[in-house]
């Protein structure tokens, strides 16, 4: 007898490539597709990957961040469940909650654990009770001139450079590195402006500044049995201004510290009570000590990468453990095999500070082949609007050993043919060139001390260079050159 | 093919080869056949189609650069020149190359200093076998730069008289001048005998021959000819039989008129005299025209307005190599139907100005002043080149000076200073060498106008021909080696239809295809969306000035 699932159509609150991602793992269980969009986001990809679709409002922006317009949708759409991806409302305990409220299963952790964990300092605070290393910090700073007074103080007692984070932030947003007071008063308004406008939430704490670390995050899933498992670590160093460029499974760490990581990533969770798939991330220095550096409350960009050595579908996890499933393997079943690399293409132009290059996508080919995974939501024809992320597409890739990876990345990367819009490709290919990280020899410091790599020709096929003569012939009817 | 000449062969063994060979060889030469009758629009695929036949064929050499063809390449089919002769090379790796040479003036129509000279024929003899080297008044001094070069390289040296007719071309005075050019060169070099206007009678060449083999018995002997007049193949019978063991021809499949006469006509003729093409596959040659009789319907827009063989070309002299540009000026000039009137003038013009050869940069000047005596009188509008000649600036004058009235109009037209003829010539005449260019200063030059490093050859085309050579390369950074196109894509007229699927081959002989999917315009903007190698494209061009207006009807 065909067993009843707790919910058997899903909302899918996001758009883009992580809405599709989500729809695909859904279809795979069974489960119908809700997906969303505002009126400026009509023509998105992911729209059309669901087996519905509601329009959320005018937009921009602002509709999929509407959690009474979303509850709403879901409840017209007849939707059990509500998956929030990554971004928008994914880290709002208030989404989960208004979910839960409204009787709809919230993938992803309850709004109380999303609230702990997304408080930084309530964060650190569980990471010190489990006996994970913490970075100096202060708790979160006062308003006006007494805030100034605290952060001087902290300042005083462990000296520059310190970071300034939101208290309710991520991705990048609202943190910044400052080396003397005039940059740390500054930027302590700076930050609290960025993450009002991000979170709602302008508040602030200080950090003293790792100086060249690694970023190490773990995998971690949780059921609502107790069980907690993690599925190994990522090493996420490559980040431009915090904004994480390529991740790669694994973290490549030794034995001893990566189990030590791992084992404080299970620890952190079981002590937050977490549910479903979360990251524990931390900042390795060369030495091997790490710092706790935060729990972020929902699948990542970059889960890919861990699917592709560890072979397990987090979406479908996350689904399961929301259809009331124990986590359906051991600790040990945990196997990673090899090395899987992701690389996030951006319309952006790197030679111009990463501009956002929104326009029409007029050419769009893709790579494939063994090893080779595309989560995307762009297509041939599609104009990018201007109000969204800037992410195209996301290339994972797999390889036995780590240079069988990289190799499978290069040739993936130039299967790409995209056309109309600037991309960081050149950029990318530019990293996998570059000796020292051939060599995995990089840190958070990567981007910034290897500032030549933007230093690239725009190249152009030789195929369509010719085309543009063609559409010359055509359009004079002779060829101007040849006159 | 026994006694076929290769690359293989080093130089020595070639003119070895030439002196013991019992009958001639042939020279196709292309690169005459497109400057003569197809306006130097031959494009390099057009070789590359016929390229296995030719190879096949056993040429002793097949001339597909120099001349005007080296500045067209740059500024009409956007081909590198270099990467002309690569192309060539690789089609035909067997093929002794061949290119001709205007003495100082190299590939263009000005003396240029030493040092550029040097520097370009060092680059091309990379790619050049045999360099065929001639300069408009016979001056051996302004050719010795480029034969110590050519030697230098290693290449095979074809030092040219100019010929022509009248009373001061006698066989003493050509004697006298391949002996001059053999004291600068040595033995071990082919001379041609430059006949670029087809003049003279087979019984005139033939006596020219044998007064040169009688001087000079060991000399090896080419004959470069044009067809104007219909009689060139008489030419050549009676030169080889006299002698000569190189003749330039055409493919009859492409050949016309200013060109050079049929290949197989001459080889049928010889027959009879018992003599022997050496080395040549007549069935190789057979299938060369039967590739380029389809492939010349797509320059039929370039053949000369003028078609037909035209004896009274003994008169005005007309070099076949200029008879392309010379119509196409008329044509876009507007004075096309004043022709007859022009070529005649020509005729007395020669006269007038002492006789010597119409031949690049020469015949431009004969061509320019008698268009300028027709339109505006006799020598009312001099030009500079024609002052420059008058003055000596290129060398001296062969057989005799204009007559004083003449060089009176010429040399003191708009003269500011009030000085005579005479004064001026005395003053500032003589041959004017230019000073030695700052070569790396010009590689500068080049880079900043390019954005790029330059190379060698870049800068050799750049000491040739800067604007044109900087444009070229700006093009090829835009719209790539458009020369891998088919040429009927390169000259379409009238656009492409909806669903044309064009087909080429790149550098690697991997196919490609660009299909038109779509056109449609919007204003003055076309939008063509095509499907490149199977990629979408879509790409827009504003049209402007008369473009922008739709055709009538």
């Amino acid at each position: 007898m065909e067993q009843k699932l707790m919910f058997e159509k899903l909302l899918v609150a996001n758009r883009g490539e992580i809405a599709v991602r989500i729809m695909r793992s859904a279809r795979e269980l069974g489960i119908k597709t809700v997906a969303i969009y505002e009126e400026t986001d009509k023509d998105s990809y992911h729209i059309s990957q669901g087996d519905e679709a509601i329009c959320v409002g005018p937009g921009p922006r602002k509709d999929y961040l509407n959690i009474d317009g979303i509850i709403e949708a879901a409840e017209k759409a007849g939707a059990g469940a509500i998956h929030p991806g990554y971004g928008f409302l994914a880290e709002n305990p208030d989404f989960s909650k208004a979910c839960t409220d409204a009787g709809l299963v919230f993938i992803g952790p309850p709004q109380d654990v999303i609230r702990n964990l997304g408080s930084k300092v309530i964060a650190r605070r569980i990471a010190k009770e489990s006996d994970i290393p913490v970075i100096p910090a202060t708790e979160t700073l006062s308003q006006g001139a007494e805030g100034e007074k605290e952060a001087l103080a902290f300042a005083a007692e462990y000296g520059y450079s310190i970071m300034i984070k939101a208290v309710a932030g991520g991705g990048g947003r609202g943190i910044r590195q400052v080396d003397d007071a005039k940059a740390l008063l500054g930027g302590i308004k700076q930050s609290r402006s960025e993450a009002l406008m991000s979170f709602g939430n302008d508040e602030v704490y200080l950090e003293k500044c790792v100086q060249r670390p690694q970023h190490v995050e773990v995998q971690i899933l949780a059921d609502k049995y107790g069980n907690v498992v993690h599925l190994g670590t990522r090493n996420c160093s490559i980040q431009r201004r915090h904004q994480k460029l390529i991740e790669m499974a694994p973290a490549v760490l030794k034995k001893p510290l990566t189990e030590e990581i791992c084992g404080a990533a299970v620890r952190a969770a079981k002590a937050a009570a977490y549910l479903s798939a979360g990251t524990v991330e931390f900042l390795v220095e060369p030495d091997g000590t790490f710092y706790f550096l935060e729990v972020n409350t929902r699948i990542q960009v970059e889960h890919t990468v861990t699917e592709m050595v560890t072979g397990i579908d987090l979406v479908r996890e996350q689904l399961l453990i929301a259809l009331g499933e124990p986590i359906g393997f051991s600790q040990d079943q945990v196997v990673e095999r090899g090395y899987a690399i992701e690389l996030r293409i951006n319309a952006e132009d790197p030679k111009n500070e990463f501009f956002a290059s929104p326009g029409l996508v007029q050419v769009y080919q893709a790579p494939g082949g063994h090893g080779v995974r595309l989560d995307g939501a762009i297509y041939q024809g599609y104009e990018i609007p201007r109000y969204y992320d800037s992410m195209l597409v996301k290339l994972t890739v797999y390889g036995f050993t780590w240079q069988e990876a990289v190799d499978r990345l290069v040739r993936a990367l130039d299967g790409f043919v995209i056309i109309g819009v600037k991309t960081t490709i050149p950029y990318l290919r530019q990293i996998l060139q570059e000796p020292d990280f051939i060599q995995m020899k990089f840190d958070t410091s990567y981007i910034d001390t290897h500032p030549h790599l933007v230093d690239y020709l725009e190249e152009e096929r030789e195929m369509e260079k010719i085309a543009r003569l063609i559409a010359e012939i055509n359009a004079h009817g002779y060829n101007p050159h040849a006159q | 093919m026994e006694g076929r000449i290769t690359t293989e062969m080093s130089a020595e063994e070639i003119l070895d080869t030439l002196r013991n060979a019992d009958g001639y060889y042939l020279c196709n030469n292309e690169r005459d056949v497109s400057q003569s009758d197809f306006k130097n629009r031959l494009m390099p695929m057009t070789t590359v189609q016929v390229a296995l036949h030719r190879e096949a064929t056993g040429f002793f050499s097949v001339e597909v650069s120099g001349g005007a063809s080296v500045h067209v390449d740059l500024m009409r089919k956007q081909v590198n020149p270099f990467e002309r002769l690569r192309i060539a090379r690789r089609a035909m790796p067997k093929t002794l190359l061949q290119a001709v040479c205007r003495g100082a003036s190299m590939f263009g129509y000005r003396h240029y200093p030493e040092n550029v000279i040097r520097f370009t024929v060092s680059e091309f003899a990379k790619y050049i076998d045999v360099w065929r080297v001639y300069d408009f008044l016979n001056h051996v001094p302004n050719m010795i730069p480029i034969f110590e070069e050519v030697q230098r390289a290693g290449r095979i040296l074809m030092p040219s008289i100019c010929f022509s007719t009248g009373k001061e071309h006698t066989d003493e005075y050509y004697v006298e001048k391949v002996k001059e050019i053999l004291n600068v060169t040595g033995p071990d070099v082919i001379i041609s005998i430059k006949n670029h206007s087809g003049l003279g009678t087979p019984k005139r060449l033939g006596q020219l021959v044998k007064a040169i083999r009688t001087s000079c018995p060991d000399v090896v002997l080419h004959y470069h000819g044009c067809n104007t007049d219909g009689n060139d193949i008489g030419r050549m019978i009676a030169s080889v039989v006299a002698g000569v063991k190189i003749c330039d021809v055409a493919d009859h499949g492409l050949g016309a008129v200013y060109g050079q006469a049929p290949a197989l006509t001459l080889i049928h003729n010889l027959e009879d005299y018992g003599k022997k093409a050496v080395g040549v596959d007549v069935k190789a040659l057979v299938q060369s025209s039967d590739v380029l009789r389809v492939e010349r319907r797509i320059y039929e827009p370039f053949e000369n307005l003028f078609r037909g063989h035209d004896p009274t070309v003994a008169s005005y002299k007309l070099t076949g190599g200029a008879a392309g540009s010379t119509f196409e000026q008329a044509d876009k000039g507007g004075f096309l139907d004043r022709m007859p009137e022009i070529l005649e003038e020509m005729g007395r013009v020669q006269i007038e100005l002492g006789n010597w050869w119409s031949v690049t940069p020469g015949s431009q000047i004969l061509w320019t002043t008698a268009v300028n005596n027709v339109l505006y009188g006799k020598y009312e509008r001099p030009s500079l080149d024609l002052k420059n000649l008058i003055m000596g600036r290129y060398g001296p004058l062969p057989f005799y000076d204009p007559q004083e009235w003449i060089c009176q109009k010429v040399l003191e037209y708009q003269r500011s200073d009030g000085k005579k003829w005479h004064q001026v010539i005395a003053e500032e005449g003589g041959i004017a060498k230019p000073r030695d260019a700052d070569l790396e200063g010009e590689r500068e030059n080049l880079e900043n106008e390019i954005g790029r490093s330059a190379t060698n050859e870049d800068l050799a085309l750049y000491l040739l021909y800067s604007f044109d050579t900087v444009s070229f390369f700006k093009f090829e950074a835009r719209y790539g080696k458009t020369w891998l196109l088919p040429p009927e894509i390169w000259f379409r007229q009238g656009g492409f239809k909806v669903g044309e699927r064009i087909t080429f081959e790149d550098e690697s002989g991997k196919p490609h295809h660009i299909e038109i999917i779509s056109t449609r315009q919007e204003g003055s903007t076309v939008i063509t969306s095509l499907l490149v190698d199977h990629a979408f494209h879509t790409l827009t061009v504003t049209l402007e000035g008369a473009d922008a207006c739709p055709p009538p009807g």
